[in-house]
C-alpha cells in the first residue's frame, strides 16, 4: 500500500526518529511504513491519521 | 527504539537465566556425571534443570510478544520463530526418516533447541534480508 508518510514528515521536518517517538513505535517502524514494506494495522493507521490531522484515505492511498 | 525497549530489557533479563539454567546443567553433567551413567536421581535432576532452563526461554519469549507494544517488531520476532520452528521441524523430521530407515548416527533430542536457536538467527537474517531489519534474534 502506498502513502504519502514521508511527505507529510518532511512538510514538519521532523526525522524518523521523531515520528517514531509521536507514534510510540520504533524508528525501523516508521521506516517499514514509508518504503511500503510494512502496512500498519488499523489502530496504527488511526494513530497515524490523527497525529497528522489527516484521514486515513488521505495519508494510506490503494495500489 | 526496539533495543532499549522495557520489553526488550525484561526478555534479556530472563533469556539471561535460561541459558544460565543450560550452560550450569551441562557444564555440570559434562564435569560430574559418566557418559552412559544410569538415568539415576542427579543425572535426571540435571536434565530437568536443563529443561527448565528450556520452558524458561519459550516463556519469556511469549512474554516478549505480549509485552512488545510495537507491532512492526512483534511481526519480526514471529516470522523469526516461524523460520525457526519450521527448520527444526525440517530437520529433525527429516533426520528422523533417515534413522528409521537406515544405520545412520542417531540425533540425540537435546540438540532440537540448540537446532532452534540456530533456526531464530536464520529468521532474524531473512528479516534482514527480506526487510532490512533483523529484529531480536535469540
Amino acid at each position: 500500500m502506498k502513502n504519502r508518510l514521508r511527505v507529510l514528515r518532511a512538510e514538519r521536518e521532523w526525522s524518523q526518529q521523531d515520528l517514531a517517538e509521536r507514534l510510540g513505535v520504533s524508528r525501523q517502524s516508521v521506516n517499514a511504513i514509508e518504503t511500503g514494506k510494512y502496512d500498519p494495522s488499523l489502530p496504527l493507521a488511526f494513530r497515524i491519521a490523527d497525529l497528522f490531522g489527516l484521514a486515513i484515505e488521505a495519508i494510506f492511498l490503494r495500489d | 527504539m526496539a533495543q532499549r525497549h522495557p520489553a526488550y530489557r525484561r526478555y534479556r533479563r530472563r533469556a539471561i537465566a535460561s541459558a544460565a539454567s543450560i550452560v550450569a546443567s551441562v557444564g555440570l553433567a559434562t564435569w560430574q556425571i559418566p557418559d552412559h551413567s544410569p538415568p539415576s536421581a542427579g543425572p535426571v535432576a540435571l536434565a530437568l534443570l536443563s529443561g527448565a532452563g528450556v520452558l524458561i526461554w519459550i516463556w519469556a519469549s511469549a512474554r516478549y510478544l505480549i509485552e512488545i507494544d510495537d507491532e512492526y517488531m512483534r511481526m519480526l520476532q514471529v516470522r523469526a520463530i516461524l523460520v525457526a520452528t519450521g527448520l527444526t521441524l525440517g530437520v529433525t523430521s527429516t533426520w528422523g526418516m533417515v534413522e528409521l530407515i537406515t544405520t545412520a548416527p542417531r540425533l540425540p533430542v537435546f540438540f532440537v533447541f540448540p537446532i532452534w536457536c540456530l533456526g531464530m538467527l536464520l529468521g532474524s537474517l531473512v528479516n534482514k534480508l527480506t526487510l532490512g531489519d533483523s529484529g531480536r534474534g535469540c
